[in-house]
């Protein structure tokens, strides 16, 4: 059956013009935002890796829904919304991933510009290309969850196929709706801008999106009933979240949304046609009127300012890796993207906390202060220690081995100081000031110092057997397991929080417990400490861009073996 | 002095750099030549101590690099190249990062940063991202920071490499004068006119292993040729150049 499939669609596609399966070819292999990846990233198995993940997920769903059926007549809502939901946001995380690529670039108009292929041709090329890795997510994170979602939810109430494929219409004009959005705020952007001020102002939009698309996922709540759905409370909820208008855009199809919710699926036709009118018409005026742009802009930017002299931030090495990684953070996208990973999660939790501060009294010191802002040190401790794993630039740290002129010791100071800069120095600053809502203050005070020396500990974790300088080496997407390894940290940190955060919430009460609870933890991160600078006084700086040089000799010689000499003989590959 | 003997380098078994042995003297430009591939960048980073020698011994005023490699590279100043540079970062960052590094006191880094990047005419841009910069322009920055910290020995891989014909008559002058400082020169180059005019001596390189070592006046005589680029093509160049543009012509007429 897939054979057959298979040789319809090659069928079909050999009838498509050369030029365009030609471009859609090599697009679909760029279509991952370059700069949001590693240059050195293997991006098929990085992107096959995903389609795994989300295979997984989908099977794990389906799974679930067989065997662990709910009861009839349960209400479902929910979990139609949760899934679209999901479905959102792996739509949202492929948008930023592949932010900007449907646009012309330098490279295409360099390259494409003085070959015979018209803009159009381009256009559409890159358009399958994204059309293609869009429909792969959709496919795979819903091909188990949606047959056994109809099986499920559809057979009792108005049949397995309508059901089908109400959920597909919905899922693909979700799809359609998020990534027409993301089109349209670039093209209109790149219409009203000039060429290199937009430039500056994406990668701000791709941040922004990024954070509202998780925020979107993990801030929002489910609306299981009809009270809860029609409740006035929630009224702009519906009106303004898109996961409610396709939810109520589905039930539309399915035939099961009540009359009081017809408004909200209206605003799902409306938002995709308005989107989708926008996102085409700001495209093609964008490959109409800035391809030319994007030749003629200059490479250099002789005007741009530069932040004047940045304070020095320890000895002469910690200054400049500090000062490095905080460049590598604000000015990488790729770095700035992944970081923007966990940082949302962090400020997501700061915004609800925030929230409280200005509208409730103030409340006892509680676990609704001790635990936020653990899981927000650990989010950024963590964090800031993975994104110091993206390399910036392999082939440029030929300049730091050849200034290497200090021990490993002095290194991985350097790098410890940037982590407790960057990563624990602000959610301390954050607690503090959310530490206002909390009564008595001293109590909360007494937290924030805890989670300073918190911070200190994993900071010292981070830095175990990490003999690198931040930014040089490790993590290249697809070829290492390090999301595994990182949520696997993650959790064991979410444990060990949970466990430190009940015992000092007992402990701020005991001023006897508060001191050994504080001398426990001083004593491990002064063990961490002692462990990291003794290994790292036998260890050597790694840095990933020695890979082991192979001249191959490919044997092909027009002289019969025998006449061969020896040596090459032996080293002539078959 | 900068001394390599029997130095080898070979990649999964193939020599890349076979048994070489030649010296630079301080005062002295040593122009390094060989054509693609005959293993002149493999030995300049093996004198950097970027790559590992298979075999064989560099050393410098008489001590092996390996003995003290940090104090050696605190003497050594490299071009590489090709000019890698950790684009997000503008020239003035960049250096300053390579000062700190190098653990330059930040007055004088600032001074003599301020100085390259105005004589090397870079200032201007001082803020832009190294990004944008042009080959020429990254060849600058490469070379101000190979210099910043007052070298001893200063090696320089097709230095001139992108250069514009002002850029490259400074650079042309600066190595005669580090020269004269009582500097170790060592710089590659395909320019052959150049090394002819500011080398002492030359290195010529084929295959890995070296085929001339002496000074340009000395093999002119002793090969009986006028100019370093006949005495290279004899030495260095297979071909018959002018059959192979022919052939070359004539395959795209086909």
């Amino acid at each position: 059956m897939l054979k057959v499939f298979g040789l319809l669609f090659d069928r079909w596609t050999e009838r498509l013009p050369l030029q365009l399966r030609v471009l859609h070819r090599q697009f679909l292999l760029r279509v991952v935002d370059l700069e949001a990846l590693s240059i050195e990233a293997d991006i098929p198995s990085y992107l096959g890796q995903f389609a795994g993940i989300l295979i997984m997920i989908s099977l794990c769903h389906a799974f679930g829904l067989m065997v662990f059926p709910p009861p009839p007549f349960a209400e479902t809502w929910g979990y139609e919304q949760a899934r679209i939901a999901d479905m959102q946001l792996v739509i949202g995380l492929c948008s930023v991933l592949m932010w900007d690529t449907t646009f012309p670039d330098k490279r295409d108009a360099m390259l494409l510009g003085p070959l015979p292929i018209l803009p159009h041709m381009i256009l559409f090329a890159k358009m399958a290309a994204s059309a293609s890795v869009l429909a792969v997510g959709i496919l795979a994170l819903n091909f188990a969850s949606s047959g056994a979602m109809s099986i499920v939810f559809g057979l009792p109430s108005n049949g397995f196929f309508r059901f089908f494929f109400a959920w597909w219409f919905t899922l693909t004009a979700a799809s359609a709706f998020l990534y027409g959005a993301v089109l349209a705020i670039q093209g209109f952007g790149a219409l009203l801008l000039s060429r290199r001020m937009f430039l500056r102002v994406s990668a701000v939009l791709q941040l922004a999106a990024f954070g509202t698309i998780l925020a979107g996922r993990f801030l929002q709540p489910w609306l299981n009933t009809f009270s809860e759905l029609t409740n006035p409370a929630y009224r702009a909820l519906l009106a303004w979240s898109p996961t409610f208008w396709f939810f109520a855009l589905f039930n539309h199809i399915n035939g099961t949304l009540p009359r009081e919710l017809q408004w909200v699926a209206n605003r799902a036709w409306l938002a995709l046609a308005l989107v989708l009118v926008g996102s085409v018409s700001s495209l093609a005026l964008c490959y109409l009127r800035t391809m030319k742009n994007t030749v003629e802009q200059p490479d250099l930017d002789p005007a741009a300012s530069s932040i004047g002299s940045l304070p020095r931030l320890g000895n002469s090495l910690q200054s400049a890796i500090a000062l490095f990684c905080f460049r590598s953070i604000t000015r990488s996208r790729q770095h700035r993207v992944a970081l923007a990973f966990y940082w949302s999660i962090v400020f997501a939790i700061a915004l609800s906390m925030a929230r409280d501060l200005f509208t409730n009294p103030p409340e006892p010191v509680s676990l609704g202060l001790i635990m936020p802002t653990i899981i927000m040190m650990s989010f950024a401790v963590v964090g800031l220690r993975g994104v110091f794993s993206l390399p910036i630039s392999l082939k440029a740290n030929w300049m730091l081995r050849i200034t290497q002129l200090r021990p490993t010791t002095d290194y991985i100071a350097a790098t410890r100081r940037s982590l407790q800069l960057f990563g624990v120095l602000p959610i301390v600053l954050l607690s503090a000031a959310l530490g206002l809502h909390f009564r008595p203050l001293t109590h909360a005070y007494q937290h924030v110092a805890f989670l300073a020396i918190f911070g200190c500990i994993l900071v010292e974790l981070s830095l175990i057997h990490f003999d690198k300088v931040p930014f040089t080496c490790s993590f290249i997407p697809g070829k290492t397991n390090f999301q595994v390894i990182f949520w696997g940290a993650a959790f064991v940190f979410l444990i060990l929080g949970l466990l430190f955060g009940a015992y000092e919430l007992q402990s701020l009460k005991d001023a006897h417990q508060y001191v050994f609870l504080m001398a426990f933890c001083m004593a491990i991160a002064i063990g961490l400490w002692i462990f990291n600078r003794l290994h790292a006084r036998t260890a050597a700086l790694y840095y990933d861009e020695v890979i082991p040089e192979v001249i191959t000799r490919l044997g092909i010689t027009l002289l019969p073996p025998s006449a061969l000499p020896e040596e090459t003989k032996l080293k002539t590959l078959p | 002095m900068l001394e390599l003997r029997r130095v080898s380098k070979h990649f999964s078994g193939i020599p890349a750099v076979d048994d070489v042995s030649f010296s630079a003297l301080p005062g002295q430009v040593t122009g390094y030549l060989g054509p693609n591939g005959s293993g002149k960048s493999t030995t300049i980073k093996m004198i950097t101590a970027l790559i590992e020698m298979t075999a064989g011994q560099i050393l410098v005023d008489g001590k092996p690099i390996d003995d003290d490699l940090i104090s050696y590279k605190r003497r050594m100043g490299y071009v590489p190249e090709e000019p890698h540079l950790y684009n997000h970062l503008s020239d003035a960052e960049y250096l300053t990062m390579v000062a700190d590094l190098r653990g330059l006191a930040p007055r004088i880094a600032g001074e003599r940063i301020d100085g390259m990047l105005r004589l090397l005419s870079l200032y201007d841009d001082r803020h832009a991202g190294i990004a944008g910069y042009s080959k020429g322009m990254r060849q600058k920055v490469l070379i101000a920071a190979a210099l910043m910290h007052n070298p001893d020995l200063v090696l320089l891989d097709e230095p001139f490499s992108g250069l514009d014909v002002g850029s490259a008559l400074v650079l042309r002058s600066l190595i005669t004068e580090l020269a004269t400082r009582g500097k170790v020169v060592l710089f590659s180059s395909h320019e052959l006119d150049t090394v002819e005019r500011i080398s002492d001596r030359v290195v010529i390189l084929h295959h890995g292993k070296v085929v001339a070592d002496d000074s340009i006046a000395r093999l002119r005589t002793l090969m009986e040729l006028p100019t370093l680029e006949a005495i290279f093509s004899q030495l260095a160049v297979e071909h018959d150049t002018d059959s192979m543009a022919r052939q070359l012509a004539d395959l795209i007429r086909a």
